[in-house]
């Protein structure tokens, strides 16, 4: 029976995902230790992580050919939510992302990550339409599907998000069976944009890397020609777009990438998350102790600076341990999406480690300083109802697609 | 697909986050610990914002109108204001608990980090008890804020204007968020028309303070502070002499009187009466002030000079007497003959004389209805409303106060809408000929169309700044105003200015200002008012044959033109030109003692 239940329920994945969610609780317990305005943070996530336990469970025993056929369904659904959401949605902050329906928030946004993942993943598993991914109709369709949410949520406007969608596409793609070079070529320009942001000579080497790869690849050389032209105008591009900037939107880019210039703005949280997770140092501050985070110096420390309590509070040994089961949770996806044979849930499971990698890696560099201050959550662990629920759906997939790993569709 | 070899890309990605992220928190929480150990014991970084010095003003000569003075105004920082403790602080503030739970209301969703003001221009004794109580009155802090004074003995109050705390509609209309709760903007006149240039920069000090509220130093060796930029300071193009003289004419009375330099359009003194004291804004605003204020009938907020909206009277007649040369209906030396009455359709207009048949500039001099009535009605309601906006009826000045009215300039199209195309008669125009009916003009419209008669027929913005002034280097940059010429013959001027010189210096209308010192040329006028007595208009330049000063004078109920109007403008003139000063002049004419 024991042998026969790890069969076919992957321990690994649910147990590091419960402990995740189980240190966002604690952590969000102290964020909002004492302050009223908030209390209600800790009770609303428990319960929302004990109805997401119950979804997990669902989903998994959801059979897969089930799943695939309503990805388009909830595609739909979740597209029509980002419309209705810009003009029903409550404007806070400057943006508005989300809005209540009897009396619960729910933010759009979070499901279409998990809606754009299965609707990329059936249409690129689609056997009986015979989606070929180097057929420029169907790479096209398949980037339009990532591209569609990325519009409306752009209106809202919440950058952050928009970002998700757009580095989904080249992982997602490239284990659909994306040759190597195609992959170099749709890379190749954004790396130049950014490098030409960088500076001069950043630009250059670039360029002088992306011909010497066109030498590796061995294409046609019209084919190659364009797309050198192609990189090096979106890097001039780049500059130009710049320079016509308003000032206070290049002070925004500027202090994205350098946060400590704008100590007022962006800069003080990061100033400040900083000295929370340095000041915990090997051992912590001990529960409930950081100074920090009790003196609430970094504000809504409970969603995006969830992190700093951790560092703060548990110090060194409380934040390795954070960040080792944050890889076991990834590097088990993956293996998941390896061995799985339903190409289906296999592509899915790509697309959800991708996901967990890029939100670990832009939240947690963020408050260490290390990545540009753009604001998104940290899976399981941050407050908010949408987002814990939606990473949960993600989870309730990746062990479906271990427990169908068998199943050839 | 060989997703065999694919997949360890995948686990290269995955494990190099995760590396990246784990040598992160060892750079930061092992090898470095006790800076950030010392810095989060010291942590709190109190921001302190330095109001920048608003800009000053100066009249033409260099005197100094408008300048700042410190006031103590006290602050709440959210982030480390204690709520429960909002009694005792009230109680040791000496201020309302739930006037303190309002303003806390106000700046709810604002930066946290940020001292936001409660109290304006608050005593000194409150200031030095904050000081001897900091550990009672956490988050409770005074930040000095310059404010305005009015070293001048006049008032210039609609003109210059006053600063109010921004509103919260303003707050969230604003566009780069520069203002927060309780800052001053400029709300009217000069202050509000350069407000941007005014206001300077705010500066922000960073300083760190230890858990108990002491300050420990500046953040990061103040390299992150900003300093804060003066604002620019205005020279005007007031004389403050002719300003106060100007208002003492008018004191008592109501009215608008605006006088232009007709070579360039600067505003030599702009007054409206009854007005208020600026003073009243300056520091905190009572709000029994601000209703008494706001609830006077005399409604001394309300601009006089560039708000009101009179028919001008005879003053007008020289729109049609232009329009008409121009487009050919009369000759200069065609006549019209004028019997005394004018009859038209079953309705007699009435003159006060029957004058023969004569030219414009003697239809000028005796201010001749019947040769109006006629004349309008040969030029038609088209010409004379394309001759009027010419001129600038109808239209904003583009005086640089944000006060301003158009005005109300008649046309075929306005008639049509509000009487519909069959509901009116050529009978409305014939009143518009000698400038009654529905006719709206400013004071400010008429020393326009003043001084573009008196030049001949250059068009200059008006404005009352001349330069703006950088408080550091002293650098003076001109206001650029627009100038437009009047695509009238210069000739036909003449004939205009001719009817004006003699007004005062032939047998005209205000032949009782005519002075011995410097020629005037002049028109009166007097605004039919349903409501009750006439208003009385006066528009007048000076020299005659150099004009350098274009003034117009308008008195509510004061009746006929000649009588109040013009001897007022004469004065202004007078003292524009020679400086003369006789205090009995103020006292003869505005019948006041002070």
């Amino acid at each position: 029976m024991q042998v026969k239940l790890f069969e076919r329920f992957n321990f690994v994945v649910f147990i590091s995902a419960l402990s995740l969610i189980s240190f966002g609780l604690v952590a969000i317990y102290s964020a909002t230790y004492g302050n009223e305005l908030v209390s209600g943070n800790f009770t609303k996530q428990l319960v929302s992580a004990v109805i997401g336990i119950v979804i997990v469970i669902a989903i998994m025993y959801t059979p897969p050919k089930f799943i695939a056929m309503s990805s388009y369904l909830f595609y739909g659904l979740v597209i029509l939510m980002l419309i209705a959401v810009l003009f029903l949605g409550k404007k806070i902050k400057g943006q508005t992302s989300w809005f209540s329906i009897g009396g619960f928030g729910i933010q759009p946004s979070e499901f279409a990550k998990v809606a754009t993942v299965l609707a990329l993943a059936f249409f690129l598993s689609n056997k009986s339409q015979d989606t070929d991914i180097k057929k420029p109709r169907d790479f096209f369709f398949a980037v339009g599907i990532c591209l569609l949410p990325v519009a409306l949520i752009m209106l809202q406007p919440d950058m952050g998000t928009t970002l998700v969608f757009l580095v989904l596409i080249l992982p997602v793609l490239y284990w659909a069976g994306m040759p190597n070079y195609i992959m170099f070529f749709i890379a190749a320009p954004a790396i130049t944009a950014v490098c030409a942001y960088l500076g001069t000579w950043y630009f250059v080497s670039a360029v002088v890397f992306i011909i010497a790869m066109m030498f590796v690849f061995k294409r046609n050389l019209l084919i190659s020609a364009v797309i050198v032209c192609i990189t090096i105008a979106s890097g001039l591009s780049v500059n130009m777009v710049y320079s016509k900037l308003q000032p206070y939107q290049q002070r925004r880019i500027v202090s994205m990438f350098d946060p400590e210039s704008d100590p007022l703005g962006a800069g003080y949280n990061v100033i400040q998350s900083k000295i929370a997770i340095g000041s915990g140092g090997l051992t912590g501050k001990g529960f409930l102790q950081g100074t920090q985070t009790q003196l609430k110096y970094i504000p809504e420390q409970w969603t995006d600076f969830i992190f700093c309590m951790v560092g703060e509070e548990f110090g060194f040994a409380g934040s390795i341990v954070v960040v080792l089961l944050f890889f076991v949770l990834i590097w088990q996806t993956i293996h998941i999406a390896y061995i799985c044979k339903n190409q289906f849930l296999s592509i899915c499971c790509i697309g959800f480690a991708t996901i967990f990698s890029f939100h670990v890696l832009i939240n947690l560099g963020m408050i260490m300083g290390i990545m540009p201050v753009i604001g998104i959550p940290l899976p399981f662990m941050s407050y908010g109802v949408s987002f814990l629920l939606s990473n949960l759906i993600m989870l309730g997939l990746i062990l479906n697609a271990y427990r169908n790993r068998k199943d050839y569709v | 697909m060989d997703l065999s070899k694919r997949k360890n890309f995948y686990y290269i990605f995955s494990f190099a986050i995760c590396f990246i992220i784990a040598g992160r928190l060892v750079q930061l929480q092992l090898i470095n610990p006790d800076k950030f150990d010392k810095d989060a014991e010291r942590n709190s970084v109190k921001t302190i914002v330095t109001t920048p010095a608003r800009g000053l003003f100066f009249d033409r000569n260099g005197r100094l109108l408008v300048d700042n003075k410190p006031s103590y105004s006290v602050t709440v920082t959210k982030k480390e204001f204690d709520t429960t403790r909002m009694p005792t602080i009230c109680s040791l503030l000496g201020i309302d608990e739930q006037y303190l739970r309002e303003e806390l209301k106000k700046i709810e969703g604002t930066n946290r980090f940020i001292p936001t003001r409660i109290m304006r221009d608050v005593d000194f004794r409150v200031i030095s008890f904050i000081e001897e109580n900091r550990e009672l009155l956490k988050g409770i802090d005074y930040s000095i804020d310059p404010i305005r004074l009015y070293p001048t003995d006049f008032r210039g109050s609609h003109l210059i204007g006053y600063t109010k705390e921004i509103s919260q509609g303003s707050l969230k209309k604003q566009q780069n968020d520069y203002y927060k709760q309780g800052d001053l903007i400029g709300t009217t006149g000069l202050e509000a028309g350069y407000e941007n240039y005014l206001r300077g920069e705010k500066g922000y000090e960073f300083i760190l303070q230890d858990s108990k509220g002491r300050e420990v130093g500046p953040l990061n060796d103040g390299n992150n502070d900003v300093k804060a930029v003066s604002g620019y300071d205005l020279v005007l193009s007031i004389d403050a002499e002719v300003q106060k003289y100007a208002e003492n004419l008018l004191k008592g009375r109501t009215g608008g009187i605006v006088a232009i330099d007709p070579t360039n359009g600067e505003v030599i003194c702009m007054v409206s009466k009854p007005d208020y004291d600026l003073n009243y804004f300056s520091g905190k605003l009572s709000p029994e002030i601000w209703n008494s204020l706001n609830t006077d009938p005399d409604k001394p907020l309300f601009n006089r000079a560039t708000q009101t909206r009179y028919p001008p009277g005879s003053t007008y007649k020289m729109v049609s007497a232009i329009a008409s040369l121009q487009e050919g209906i009369l000759k200069p030396n065609s006549t019209i003959p004028c019997e005394g009455s004018f009859r038209f359709g079953d309705k007699v207009f009435k003159d006060h004389g029957a004058f023969g048949s004569i030219t414009i500039p003697t239809s000028i001099e005796h201010s001749s209805n019947v040769f109006y009535y006629k004349l309008v009605l040969k030029i038609g309601l088209d010409n004379w409303t394309k001759y009027g906006r010419m001129f600038s009826f109808g239209n904003k000045t583009g005086i640089d106060i944000p006060e301003e009215t158009k005005g109300l300039l008649p046309s075929t199209e306005y008639y049509n809408k509000v009487y519909g195309p069959k509901g009116w008669t050529q009978g409305y125009v014939v009143s518009l000929g000698i400038g009654q009916g529905e006719l709206g003009v400013s004071p400010l419209q008429m020393a326009v169309y003043t001084s573009i008669l008196a030049n001949s027929g250059t068009f200059f913005q008006p404005h009352l700044v001349r330069f703006l002034k950088n408080p550091n280097t002293g650098e003076l940059t001109p206001v650029n105003y627009k100038r437009t010429e009047l695509p009238v013959n210069k000739e036909y001027f003449g004939l205009v200015q001719k009817g004006m010189y003699l007004v005062v210096n032939g047998n005209g209308t205000a032949r009782g200002v005519r002075t011995s010192e410097v020629s005037i040329s002049g028109k009166t006028g007097t605004a039919q008012n349903p409501h009750g007595r006439d208003h009385s208009w006066f528009i007048a330049y000076a020299p005659s044959d150099n004009p350098k000063i274009a003034v117009c004078v308008m008195v509510e109920n004061a009746g006929f033109g000649a009588t109040v109007a013009a001897p007022i403008a004469q004065r202004i003139i007078l003292k524009y030109l020679f400086g003369v000063n006789d205090e009995s002049d103020v006292k003869e004419i505005s019948g006041h003692t002070d």
